[in-house]
């Protein structure tokens, strides 16, 4: 194997595939990157066998030289030395080249490397991706769609299944939920597919890897293609692949825990209602449960207090654009009202309680794509 | 190597567990209880080859495929080993493992654990494995090895298919160390240690353990004739050959040896004495003790050995052995 690359592009590759490269892992072959040359270009994979990151850097693109390849083939390198090399390499060009077992030379200005390198063979296998499976869909509304949902995993690991988000996929439709048992997240979105019966009904990606996902994912909105394989989901941005295990089991059934009716239904500023809670959380952080009380009042308004008995008591008025229905008194945990006040993105939100010991839901005023569903906590 | 020269030492466990995998039908978890140099390991990971290879012909994996190889090398990302770190098996490490447990394999659905010296858990971190040998998810194989599978949890051993790896007969081993011409006597006494011919053999070339034997028999003159002078023996011939706490372990095994010896002579049951050049010394001390004296005297052995892995001090924990043997 040899290629030329320009060094500035090898860095930049090399640091995009080190965010899989965890330094412990009990599989000795994943302290390594793999460098791999074809006639098309030079793939760099990284992976802690959780997620997987491959990187393309084609021979040419935009008429730009990015990569001269003179020999294809293949060689592990250890992730740690490789990209600590590259980044002090003194010349503008890398050049690579593997020997027999293994001897790697990496050249550049007017130094010289000689590394010892691994067997590609023993590297994991990525899946063969499956083109005619995929679906496509906006990077930022991708990201935003993790970020709405990706906060109420859970973090415990008693019930493994939760710390994921379930993919739902039915008619061009994605559904995604997360909960933690306690609150639930959900978003619907259109995806783009090409065809119409793609169905997977139960896909949990775990929630650590989408945070991983977003973090790689740029704000544009060129499309992602989405693949779904027996074991593994890939994201495919323009010359970067992502692939995440699956969590392995099945998803509760959650679409019968959203209520349908209500019985108290009010309309809120968004940002008002965040920052009174937020305030009326000081005190009750202090109290063991993070709770706070709403309690409806006569002229529209709710009252949002909270009480610890060491340290003192706090009262908020909110007042309400609309107000339907039964008077209610609630208790419910501040720290789940404020995430979910966060993801919304909506300057109104609609909540809808269906009495003081059932779960209530926050909507979006236009439009339902958001769902999220919290809880109360029964105080006397 | 092949399930075929497996079988030559382990016919049983070899013949259910190719059955099972020509019929599809292994258990999710396997519990490989024997004697060290009993085979566990190699045939662990030969069914793990078995459980992967993707070229296997019949219940034989091939050896060659990429598959194969990693599972070798320690590469495979489906397949996962546990050893304790140190003393034991870590909560933390069985955590791992439980996580692994909750993700589909990464190459396929299918994934192999195997959890080696499995009593060494602590109790943490065996309880943390119940969960997942009671939940198994799809597609796993989990195999735990051990050689004493009375210190695993009832629980744990239950939810196993236990399989009992036959020990080598002591005689075979012996006759064939003598065959290589290592001296007989010595043959015994590491034979008595290891159940494995390659280990029997390091143990024989190495010239410490030639003079363990001697020190431990010198020790045990000590203690059966002059057991007030006991302690100065430890101090001469003990302490500065036996440093390191394995060296110490060895050093036990063989006092435990003696004293098992001393027993089978009280029961006539003289064909199975290791210490067979001994005959004098043991007959007498046969002839002196009671049988449950050198019952308790093995307890106090025993419970040294248990107390070496609490890393206890090593001196401190020799003079209290030597201690207790005397009053008997």
């Amino acid at each position: 194997m040899k290629f030329i690359m320009n060094r500035d592009q090898l860095v930049d590759s090399v640091q995009d595939v080190m965010k899989a490269v965890s330094t412990r892992t009990t599989i000795p072959i994943l302290t390594g990157i793999k460098i791999e040359t074809h006639e098309d270009g030079v793939t760099l994979t990284g992976s802690d066998s959780d997620i997987s990151i491959e990187r393309f850097i084609p021979v040419e693109e935009d008429g730009y030289e990015h990569v001269e390849v003179e020999k294809s083939g293949s060689i592990v390198l250890q992730a740690r030395f490789f990209s600590e090399i590259v980044k002090k390499l003194p010349g503008s060009k890398v050049e690579v080249e593997v020997f027999e077992r293994f001897g790697t030379r990496i050249r550049s200005g007017s130094s010289e490397f000689n590394l010892n390198g691994l067997d590609p063979q023993e590297y994991p296998r990525l899946p063969e991706v499956q083109e005619n499976d995929k679906f496509s869909i906006q990077a930022d509304l991708l990201k935003t769609l993790i970020r709405q949902t990706v906060f109420a995993v859970s973090t415990s690991e008693t019930r493994p299944i939760l710390t994921g988000v379930n993919w739902h996929i039915l008619e061009g439709e994605l559904n995604c939920v997360a909960t933690d048992s306690h609150r639930l997240a959900s978003r619907v979105a259109a995806v783009e597919s090409t065809t119409d019966e793609l169905e997977h009904p139960n896909v949990v990606i775990p929630g650590k890897s989408l945070t991983e996902l977003s973090k790689i994912l740029d704000d544009s909105s060129a499309l992602v293609d989405i693949v779904i394989t027996e074991s593994q989901v890939l994201f495919k941005a323009k010359n970067i692949l992502f692939f995440s295990r699956l969590l392995d089991g099945n998803y509760p059934d959650t679409s019968k825990l959203i209520p349908s009716d209500s019985k108290t239904e009010m309309v809120i500023s968004t940002k008002e209602f965040l920052q009174a809670i937020d305030r009326a959380s000081l005190l009750a952080k202090e109290g063991r449960n993070n709770v706070v009380k709403l309690s409806t009042m006569e002229n529209g308004q709710v009252e949002i207090s909270s009480n610890s008995p060491e340290v003192g008591k706090v009262f908020e008025h909110v007042s309400t654009e609309s107000f339907e229905g039964d008077e209610l008194k609630i208790s419910f945990s501040a720290k789940y009202m404020m995430d979910a006040l966060k993801v919304m993105d909506c300057s109104e939100v609609l909540i809808r309680f269906t009495g003081a010991m059932r779960p209530f839901v926050l909507t979006p005023l236009d439009g339902n794509t958001i769902k999220q569903l919290i809880l109360p906590v029964r105080t006397y | 190597m092949n399930w075929n020269t497996l079988a030559d030492r382990q016919p049983y466990v070899v013949k259910l567990l190719t059955n099972s995998l020509k019929k599809d039908r292994l258990a999710h978890a396997y519990l490989f209880k024997g004697n060290k140099g009993t085979g566990k390991r190699k045939i662990s990971i030969h069914l793990a080859k078995a459980y992967f290879c993707r070229v296997k012909k019949d219940s034989e994996p091939c050896g060659e495929c990429p598959d194969c190889k990693r599972i070798d090398s320690g590469n495979h990302p489906d397949v996962h080993f546990v050893a304790p770190e140190g003393q034991s098996i870590k909560i933390e490490q069985i955590r791992q493992l439980q996580k692994e447990f909750s993700y589909l394999g990464l190459e396929s659905k299918s994934k192999a654990y195997i959890l080696e010296h499995a009593d060494r858990m602590t109790s943490q971190a065996a309880n943390s494995l119940l969960k997942f040998l009671e939940e198994p998810g799809q597609e796993t194989i989990a195999v735990l090895l051990t050689e004493n599978p009375q210190q695993l949890l009832d629980t744990i051993r239950s939810r196993c298919q236990i399989l009992t790896f036959a020990p080598q007969s002591q005689r075979k081993l012996i006759e064939s160390l003598t065959e290589e011409n290592y001296p007989v006597q010595l043959a015994r006494t590491a034979a008595a240690l290891t159940n494995d011919q390659a280990e029997a053999e390091e143990y024989l070339n190495d010239e410490w353990f030639v003079q363990a034997r001697k020190n431990v028999l010198k020790l045990g003159e000590e203690l059966f004739e002059r057991p007030q002078r006991a302690l100065l023996a430890l101090h001469e011939h003990w302490n500065p050959h036996f440093k390191e706490k394995q060296q110490v372990e060895i050093g036990l095994d063989l006092l435990l040896i003696l004293y098992k010896d001393v027993f089978l002579t009280q029961l006539e049951e003289e064909h199975s004495i290791v210490y067979n050049d001994q005959q004098n010394i043991l007959s007498v001390q046969a002839l002196q003790s009671s049988q449950s004296r050198v019952r308790t005297q093995m307890l106090h052995i025993l419970e040294a050995k248990r107390r070496l892995n609490a890393n206890m001090n090593l001196q401190l924990l020799m003079e209290q052995l030597v201690l207790r043997l005397q009053e008997g």
